[in-house]
């Protein structure tokens, strides 16, 4: 593990050292998804300018909701978004060569390397929202110490699922249709799942737990008697994880290269 | 130390029609093709060994290293690399070897090489003060202290390529595998790469596998020459003995200044190969009348210039690509 640890921080040196190395695509990454972050909570807001409610949450929920979400994303974006933009290109150049032959497992090596430093500011506006919210909508104590964690085992499992897909990538080869299928993915993710109809809930809870990512945490955050989710988000990791490793290990010896 | 048995692999593709009709047709129906890039092939390197594998283009060196290493699974057959299979990917088994390949690099191209360096310091768990070292050592071999923190994008293609080498050994591997290591290198970076293989190889008597289209490489760094064509092993000997499969006569060319008469009496007897100006001439003489025949030649002629070939291998080469049949006679 702490080989893995010292391997990570020097992902992250590096990757800042990349990309400072670009000082105003820096600025403006990081000035463009502060804006994004911005927009997406606005837009929430002003639809409560017209509603009361939607579904059983008033405002002030559904934005701790979307806070919430952006977090996940922060951490999303910041540790593992561009390494899946990387990933088809890794395959179809024959660059994956390389990670192959690193002394650790691959999952870590394709998926972890690139750490998006631009998006580290985000954090002041997910987190500050977050809290904000959390403050309206009177979070407990025990929810206030549970937060980053619960951020963490969200994030764990968008981050599974999509690797899942991903690695599909090894028959597939061109990655937009995996990428876009991905972000269609973490859109599903980003709503409650009280916004879906009965059927697609169950689809989104049980076959592709995607929906389990935001609604499962919050919904025990904000009351700790609604735990059931999140022991099906627990229990969704562990099972995509096992999967996951068999699947990865299996995609990889069809793995063909690219020829120099 | 390097086992293969019948060693095969297979690649698949698909025909396409050109045009836009085959476009469409090829997305609902697709030929498919399987092709054996490697095929039934056997080999065994013994440890401290440098050994070059040669063939043409899409002979199925680079397919072999990518099977020596673990890049790719074999389709059949066994391959050994210090007792491991390199397709299980053991942890153990990546840490001792290296793969050095002039077409890809790994080297993170927008930061300077020592930043990737001490990724790979991480990567390995190399002590610092043993990386400091090697660093140190390694750079000034290779004469690029001075590069080492300059981005790698803004370096020519001698000087990365001498960053990837120092990326690929600074974990001490036992084994390197040098996939076409000075292509497109100007005639200087070649000669520095290889003098710095050698020395690493003098140092600590790594194994090496080589692949090169340039025959000066493998004159230079290779006791031993595995030939490879149509992903088959054509040939597995000494390069003196490569060198020698066409006959054992040396060819000398001898240059004139002025137009000779082909049909002098000096020629006669000779298998003389003249140019179109009848100034310079190839001859291809029996090792042991070499002597004698040159220094009539030269008595009796006026010759301003003459040399023996430099690298014999590359005639061979060209040869036996042209009718690889040759091996099999």
């Amino acid at each position: 593990m702490k080989h893995y640890w010292e391997i990570y921080k020097k992902f992250v040196s590096t990757s800042i050292s990349e990309a400072t190395s670009f000082r105003l695509s820096f600025f403006l990454v990081a000035i463009m998804d502060i804006i994004f972050y911005l927009t997406t909570l606005f837009s929430v807001n002003f639809i409560f300018d017209h509603v009361q409610n939607i579904g059983p949450w008033d405002k002030n929920q559904l934005l701790f909701f979307i806070s919430f979400m952006l977090a996940i994303d922060h951490l999303h974006m910041t540790t593992i978004s561009e390494s899946f933009w990387r990933f088809s290109d890794h395959i179809r150049t024959g660059s994956l060569d390389f990670l192959l032959l690193r002394p650790v497992h691959a999952i870590f090596s394709v998926f972890f390397s690139r750490f998006r430093a631009a998006t580290v500011f985000n954090g002041i506006v997910a987190w500050g929202f977050l809290i904000y919210y959390g403050n309206q909508v009177n979070l407990p104590f025990l929810s206030w110490l549970l937060l980053p964690f619960m951020v963490l085992i969200g994030m764990n499992l968008l981050l599974v699922i999509e690797i899942i897909l991903s690695t599909a990538m090894f028959w597939i080869v061109e990655g937009a249709g995996i990428n876009f299928l991905r972000m269609q993915i973490q859109q599903l993710s980003r709503w409650p799942d009280f916004i879906f109809s009965k059927y697609t809930r169950r689809v989104l809870t049980l076959v592709i737990p995607i929906s389990l990512v935001g609604t499962a945490p919050v919904q025990f955050l904000l009351d700790f008697k609604n735990y059931q989710y999140l022991l099906f988000l627990i229990l969704f990791s562990f099972i995509l994880w096992a999967f996951l490793l068999i699947w990865w290990n299996y995609a990889i010896q069809k793995y063909e290269s690219a020829s120099s | 130390m390097i086992t293969t048995n019948s060693l095969t692999k297979n690649f698949k593709s698909y025909k396409k029609e050109p045009g836009l009709r085959g476009s469409i047709k090829n997305i609902f129906k697709r030929e498919y093709i399987t092709k054996p890039a490697v095929e039934g092939f056997d080999l065994n390197i013994k440890k401290g060994e440098i050994v070059a594998l040669l063939g043409p283009n899409g002979a199925g060196k680079t397919t072999l290293m990518k099977m020596f290493t673990g890049i790719i699974v074999p389709s059949s057959g066994q391959v050994q690399v210090m007792g491991h299979e390199p397709y299980k990917r053991n942890k153990e088994f990546r840490k001792k070897i290296a793969l050095v390949m002039g077409q890809k690099s790994q080297l993170w191209w927008d930061i300077p090489a020592m930043d990737s360096l001490l990724l790979l310091q991480k990567y390995y768990e190399i002590p610092k003060d043993d990386f400091d070292q090697k660093i140190k050592k390694m750079a000034a071999l290779l004469n690029v202290e001075e590069l080492l923190h300059i981005h790698v994008r803004k370096l020519s293609l001698g000087e990365r390529m001498k960053m990837e080498l120092m990326a690929s050994l600074i974990h001490s591997p036992d084994v390197i595998f040098l996939d076409e290591p000075t292509i497109g290198l100007d005639l200087i970076a070649q000669e520095s790469i290889r003098s710095f293989i050698r020395e690493y190889h003098k140092n600590n008597d790594t194994t090496i596998i080589i692949t090169s289209h340039y025959m000066a490489d493998v004159q230079a760094l290779c006791e031993r020459i595995v030939l490879i064509i149509d992903g088959k092993k054509g040939y597995d000997g000494t390069l003196k003995s490569f060198e020698n499969i066409l006959g054992s006569e040396k060819v000398v060319t001898f240059v004139y200044d002025t137009k000779q008469d082909p049909t002098d009496a000096i020629w006669q007897g000779l298998d003389a190969k003249w140019d179109n100006n009848h100034q310079q001439v190839d001859l291809r003489l029996p090792e042991k009348k070499l002597r004698e025949i040159t220094s009539q030649i030269l008595i009796q002629s006026p010759v301003i210039d003459f040399h023996t070939e430099k690298l014999p291998i590359e005639r061979v080469m060209k040869v036996l690509m042209e009718n690889p049949k040759i091996l099999h006679k």
